[in-house]
């Protein structure tokens, strides 16, 4: 019983055929995962952090906490 | 031909099954004219060692595995050139082509058969060698 003749061109042609869309396709889900899970609630953080952030109160805490030396805490 | 449809895409040397060269103008070789075409380079009778090289190498090259009357042309300029040790290479190259694809390497070598026996050309399953 002989062996039929099987397919012997093109193989790697059509295996990127498959796999190159495929391919393509999980690495853009990939990035937009990486979008929408770290780089967006990374920025929404900050945006929260500084939304009603008072440059001059933490300026004024980080003085009278003595680690300047352009400034000196106030009083004394 | 599916979602990626230019022509360029295809036609670098490395997965070119029939041209050589990556020109977009110029007829393109049928598959029957390409096997013709080897068949030929390796049926020449006085081909060097050096030929018989670069024709396997190149051949190799292609996104296809050789039809069995190319490789045949092969193993017959291999006896022309009491080179044994390149004629069960071929049949290693052959297999290690086919890939995945188990069907390939038995079929070519039930092709193969006649000429095998003709040439005393053992397969490298028959030496013992094919496993690691």
């Amino acid at each position: 019983m002989s062996l039929a003749k099987p397919a012997m061109r093109g193989l790697l042609a059509k295996r990127l055929r498959f796999h190159l869309p495929i391919a393509f396709g999980l690495s853009l889900v990939a990035a937009a995962a990486f979008k929408f899970a770290v780089t967006e609630p990374r920025k929404q953080a900050y945006a929260d952090f500084y939304k009603h952030y008072d440059s001059t109160k933490e300026f004024n805490a980080m003085r009278e906490a003595g680690v300047f030396e352009s400034v000196r805490p106030t009083g004394k | 031909s599916g979602s990626i449809s230019s022509d360029c895409l295809w036609s670098f040397s490395s997965t070119a099954s029939v041209a050589a060269r990556s020109y977009s103008h110029g007829k393109q070789e049928t598959d029957e004219e390409f096997d013709a075409r080897w068949v030929t380079y390796f049926s020449k009778p006085d081909i060097d060692a050096w030929e018989l090289r670069k024709g396997m190498n190149t051949l190799i090259g292609y996104d296809l595995v050789p039809e069995p009357k190319i490789l045949e042309a092969a193993l017959r300029a291999c006896r022309r050139l009491n080179d044994l040790a390149s004629a069960i290479r071929i049949l290693e190259a052959v297999k290690d082509k086919a890939g995945p694809h188990k069907e390939i390497y038995p079929y070519v070598l039930q092709e193969l058969r006649p000429a095998l026996n003709e040439l005393g050309i053992p397969t490298p399953e028959e030496l013992d060698i094919d496993k690691a």
